[in-house]
């Protein structure tokens, strides 16, 4: 991906996400939970969620082994044991799935930091460093689908661009996520008050890390280790100094 | 900001420091004609003393891989004025100490999986910083205490940026004369070198096998298949660092016997072994109350040439005082082939080296017992290389030599030994 691409991506980016700053500061940090939830999911949509899991496992595999582009829908159907009519009632695109994909990742890397409680007692840097390397971790066994879906979301038309309303929702729920993060260390003053802006920029960076993630081809991708620990240790650093009032 | 931690801010930090320093030397050189020769001569003096020590506070705000070029730096004196050597050798190497996540992390992508999986227990605390990394204490499934030791990620690329740094730093630097090409080249392959941890597993395992024959030296046996060339696991050896050791206050006769098995492993390793474990930091040597010592971190070892070991034997024995065409040889071997045994430079290194070693190692009369905890001995040995340095003594090898008996020298000093050193010089002989 060049540079250019990726600088407007962080424009565009950046430019949608202030605008929505509003909104994440607006939102009550615990959404209201209806009758239904506190039960937990109802039969019909625990059985809704296990038919799309299953369909993106049979997905994820033949990506692996075929790539985004060329794999078909019908082959998703056989894999999955799922009419192919009926996919379409769960996923219109392949992007829906590959979005799909990313809200069981950010579910996933949630539900794995309330566990953590070593980790949420750790400074500020190594926390972020934990979150990011959890998340190409989970990333790195669909390496390749990870980078065609990058490509994709640079089309304004796609449902993975950054423009798109479906994605906006997945963004939310992680920047308020980081949001918390930071919040806390605001609470110790480990950090000035950077509000949402904070988690904007921990949210960039992340993208940032992807792009050199997907190119690093060192072993055990060493280099983003490195790169991941220096610039968490600088930006957590320089904040700490107060230099900047926000 | 103290610490610069990516590579771009370390270059800027190298660039601005090359051009301080080319800017007070060419501030001098625009003085020079106006000055007497011999306020010119205290003036230049002070001005590089100046340098050094803006080089060393530099290097030592840099931290990282950096600083491992100015420990190496210090170690090629040939290249380097008196002054530059005192500052770089105050340099002490600190790797970028890493967080439990990264740790784990960076434990994963060298050995396929995390410690936990490998290790019964593992600490997540690291007991020291190593060389490029740190240490931690584990106890392998089988029962066996080891210590592992893990390299920060990606290092060798972060060294090789550095360099490049450097390199592009030298071109004001070496207006100075601070450095040469060779001298960084040299630098890089050496600490390129030690980024290699199956090397110093390799180090480990000949110098076990070959200081075997010293019961009272302890080596770390390598757990090769909990290793790789990021991570080196190895069995812990007993005994303390030099200051946690002297704390307990040790007898006076437990300090000759440890100063004197310090004489017999360097005598051993020089004339027995034919290698040196080089780096004669503290940090690496570990004592006993039984007089054993533990020796670690074989990351830095040294070959010598044979010939080298020979003429270095001959400063003990002094049969060249008597002997022309031993004197020759040795002059051969330190000056280069070409270089005449009466040229005067030459004639007041070797009569230094006589007068040094008369005064200190009598090797005619008897067993002597020498005092290392003396300063005036310490004081000595440097005005000695002091001596050897203005006068251009020029064989690398044979400065790392040196390099490693003033090490010695200085452990026994801090233990304050007596140690019978001519006694123990004599037991040895080079291998012919």
């Amino acid at each position: 991906m060049s540079l250019l691409n990726f600088l407007l991506r962080c424009a565009v980016n950046m430019s949608i996400l202030m605008y929505m700053s509003k909104a994440a500061e607006k939102t009550p940090k615990r959404p209201r939970t209806g009758a239904r939830a506190k039960n937990g999911p109802g039969k019909r949509e625990k059985n809704k969620e296990q038919t799309k899991e299953r369909i993106l496992r049979a997905a994820l595999e033949l990506f692996k082994e075929k790539g985004l582009e060329g794999t078909t829908t019908k082959e998703i159907s056989k894999r999955s044991g799922i009419a192919e009519g009926t996919l379409f009632n769960y996923f219109n695109t392949k992007e829906d799935l590959a979005l799909y994909f990313f809200q069981k990742e950010t579910d996933d890397l949630i539900a794995w930091y309330g566990k953590e409680t070593r980790l949420q007692k750790a400074p500020l840097a190594e926390k972020l460093f934990a979150i990011i390397h959890r998340q190409l971790e989970y990333l790195a066994p669909y390496e390749e689908f990870i980078g065609a879906v990058f490509y994709r979301s640079l089309q304004p038309t796609s449902t993975l661009s950054p423009l798109s309303l479906e994605s906006q929702e997945l963004r939310l729920k992680y920047l308020r996520f980081i949001r918390e993060i930071l919040a806390e260390a605001e609470e110790k003053e480990q950090l000035p008050r950077v509000g949402s802006l904070g988690a904007y920029a921990v949210g960039l960076f992340y993208i940032g890390v992807v792009t050199f993630w997907l190119q690093d081809r060192s072993r055990g991708k060493q280099k983003t280790l490195a790169l991941l620990d220096r610039a968490l240790n600088m930006g957590t650093q320089f904040l700490k100094k107060g230099s900047w009032d926000w | 900001m103290k610490r610069a931690h990516s590579s771009v801010g370390r270059a800027a930090r190298l660039l601005q420091l090359g051009a301080g320093l080319a800017g007070s030397y060419l501030g001098y050189q625009l003085q020079r004609p106006f000055l007497r020769e011999e306020r010119a001569t205290r003036q230049r003096q002070a001005l590089r003393q100046r340098q050094a020590q803006k080089l060393r506070q530099e290097l030592q705000d840099l931290r990282g891989p950096i600083m491992k070029v100015g420990q190496a730096l210090s170690m090629q004196t040939q290249f380097l004025s008196a002054e530059m050597i005192e500052e770089l050798s105050a340099l002490q190497m600190h790797a970028p100490p890493m967080h439990a996540t990264l740790m784990r992390a960076q434990f994963k992508g060298a050995m396929g999986k995390y410690p936990e999986e490998i290790f019964r227990s593992f600490e997540a605390e690291p007991f020291a910083a190593a060389s490029l990394g740190q240490v931690h204490w584990a106890v392998t499934k089988s029962g066996e205490e080891v210590a592992v030791k893990i390299q920060y990620p990606a290092i060798r690329e972060a060294i090789e940026g550095d360099f490049q740094a450097l390199r592009a730093a030298g071109l004001a630097v070496t207006l100075t004369g601070h450095f040469r090409k060779a001298v960084i080249q040299e630098a890089e392959r050496g600490i390129l070198e030690e980024t290699d941890y199956t090397k110093e597993a390799s180090n480990l395992e000949h110098f076990r096998k070959a200081l075997a024959p010293l019961e009272f030296i302890q080596i770390p046996k390598v757990h090769r298949q909990f290793s790789s060339d990021q991570v080196l696991t190895m069995s812990r050896v007993p005994g303390l660092r030099m200051q946690e050791f002297l704390k307990a206050n040790p007898s006076q006769e437990l300090r000759d016997k440890l100063g004197a098995n310090l004489t017999r492993l360097f005598f051993f390793q020089l004339y027995c072994v034919g290698a040196l474990h080089a780096d004669p930091h503290p940090g690496n040597y570990l004592f006993n109350n039984n007089g054993s010592i533990g020796l670690v971190d074989f990351g830095c070892v040294k070959y010598l040439k044979p010939e080298v070991i020979r003429c270095y034997a001959q400063f003990w024995s002094r049969e060249w005082v008597h002997d022309f065409k031993l004197y020759t040889e040795i002059i051969r071997v330190l000056f280069g082939p070409k270089m005449s045994p009466h040229e005067p430079r030459v004639r007041r290194c070797m009569n230094e080296i006589r007068r040094f070693y008369d005064r200190y190692h009598p090797f005619d009369q008897g067993p002597r017992i020498l005092d290392i905890g003396n300063p005036e001995f310490m004081e000595s040995l440097g005005d000695l290389a002091k001596v050897l340095l203005k006068n251009n003594f020029l064989s690398p090898e044979f400065l790392f030599l040196s390099r490693a008996e003033s090490g010695m020298c200085n452990l026994m000093h801090i233990l304050k030994s007596r140690v019978a050193t001519t006694e123990i010089a004599r037991q040895w002989r080079p291998k012919p």
